[in-house]
């Protein structure tokens, strides 16, 4: 059974649905309109033959908060591997924010990550993904990333990183960046900037590739987004 | 024809990156050999391929399109003047699907801008490309290549080839204008690419569904993308 986490809008109270499997959803305290839900891991993770699902449904006019209260880390699998698979679905006008904390895949781990959005057209999400390849001093292992976002029956987004270790070194790329930090908009554009990418439907990526995990500014980059709402 | 480089559809602008990634550090410390070769490599397995499998699908498309009935056939392509052309709708998803695989605002720009460079001279040269592409308009180059490709009777494995040989020699020739070195050097290593080419002919060449276009990223190449796009001083417009 998957992590699940089901939010539906109601005007007296909205509906909250948590179902914990290899994490467990928390309900945090919010302000009203927003659903606060902490995710944390129910047991050790990330382990040789683990499969991680995390389903993410909100309808309705509501915001879902996801925080994590720690990183992932995942271990060497000694020629095994595991899965990490989200799927989220916003309705009705909702939005969520999922600002993720560092996955690291340890030396000799061989992680799949896979996150698949379908958004009504209205909703939006923004979703930080921070993955880290190997812990200090370490040659991270093998990591593969899909990701596919929808708005209504468009799709916006489709990118798979092969982050192999053979692969990921070339000038085209990683280099030598030992991790790659995204925040990724969907349904809104976050501000201008350089490096911030602008996809052709409506949505961004902003990415960093640092050497070290806190040398990213990108914890911050909702705050400038929710200054500056861009929805076109 | 269509891979040589002296066509006149602006080829000699183009360095695939190249010039960025030079700017960046690529081929400091004297190691152009490995390094030039490895960045052509690892575009033939990321951008590059999403490229020619989209071109793959235009010449799908576009030979579909010339036997199916009229219902499924664009507007006239504006010869009544009146009419503004409509290209068909699998054409337009199948430039939504390249855009969503392709994040980067400027490398977007860049393909749209050789494209409508190709689509000028098909015009005149296979004048019935605009049967299925709007005259004179900027669109995503492979789309424009695979239907020329189907104008031409090129199969897919040439259509595949093409944008692939072009894409690694583009890389090569900027090499020479960026890193200077012995041309025949340079050769030998479009040479290594051989089998990296081949193997993306073999892999992209059979597709036909417009899901199955590969999307493998390469962060380095978008964000690299983007800062030349707005560098002052440059030697190549991509």
């Amino acid at each position: 059974m998957p992590t699940r986490i089901e939010i539906a809008a109601d005007p007296v109270r909205d509906r909250c649905v948590l179902i914990t499997d290899h994490l467990s959803p928390r309900r945090l305290p919010g302000p009203p309109g927003v659903v606060r839900v902490a995710l944390v891991a129910a047991g050790a993770l990330l382990l040789a033959g683990d499969q991680v699902r995390i389903e993410v449904v909100v309808s309705g006019p509501i915001r879902l908060e996801i925080v994590e209260t720690a990183g992932t880390v995942a271990y060497a699998m000694r020629g095994s591997s595991a899965r990490w698979d989200v799927a989220i679905e916003l309705s009705g006008g909702a939005s969520l924010s999922w600002y993720g904390e560092p996955f690291v895949v340890s030396a000799d781990a061989s992680v799949t990550r896979s996150t698949a959005v379908h958004l009504e057209p209205g909703c939006t999400a923004e979703i930080r993904e921070s993955l880290v390849l190997g812990r200090y001093g370490e040659v991270g292992g093998t990591l593969h990333t899909q990701t596919r976002a929808w708005v209504g029956a468009d799709l916006l987004l489709a990118e798979d990183l092969d982050l192999s270790p053979a692969n990921r070194t070339g000038w085209a790329i990683l280099g030598q960046a030992r991790c790659l930090d995204t925040v990724t908009a969907l349904g809104h554009r976050l501000p201008e900037a350089p490096h911030t990418l602008q996809l052709e439907g409506c949505g961004s990526i902003a990415r960093r590739l640092v050497d070290q995990q806190h040398e990213s500014d990108l914890g911050r980059v909702s705050e400038a987004a929710e200054r500056t709402p861009i929805t076109h | 024809m269509l891979a040589d480089g002296r066509l006149p559809t602006g080829g000699h602008t183009q360095s695939a990156g190249l010039e960025p990634a030079v700017r960046a550090g690529l081929g400091a410390d004297g190691k152009q050999p490995a390094d030039v070769g490895a960045y052509a490599r690892d575009r033939l397995r990321t951008v590059t391929r999403t490229e020619a499998a989209v071109a793959v699908l235009a010449r799908h498309y576009a030979n579909a399109q010339a036997i199916t009935t009229e219902a499924d056939k664009p507007s006239p392509a504006g010869t009544s003047g009146t009419e503004p052309f409509v290209m068909a709708s699998r054409f337009v998803q199948l430039e939504s699907a390249w855009a969503a695989r392709t994040p980067s605002r400027a490398l977007r720009t860049a393909s749209r801008r050789q494209g409508r460079a190709y689509l000028r001279l098909a015009e005149r040269v296979w004048p019935d490309v605009l049967q299925h592409l709007p005259r004179d308009s900027e669109i995503a180059r492979p789309l424009v290549i695979g239907a020329i490709g189907a104008v031409t009777g090129l199969s897919p494995e040439q259509v595949a080839r093409l944008v692939a040989y072009d894409d690694a020699q583009t890389v090569i020739a900027a090499s020479l204008k960026l890193l200077p070195g012995d041309p025949a050097v340079a050769v030998t290593w479009l040479a290594a690419l051989h089998d990296d080419i081949e193997r993306l002919v073999n892999d992209v060449a059979p597709l036909t569904d417009i899901d199955k276009i590969p999307a493998a990223g390469a962060p380095l190449i978008d964000q690299f993308a983007e800062q030349h796009a707005i560098e002052r001083m440059r030697l190549f417009h991509a």
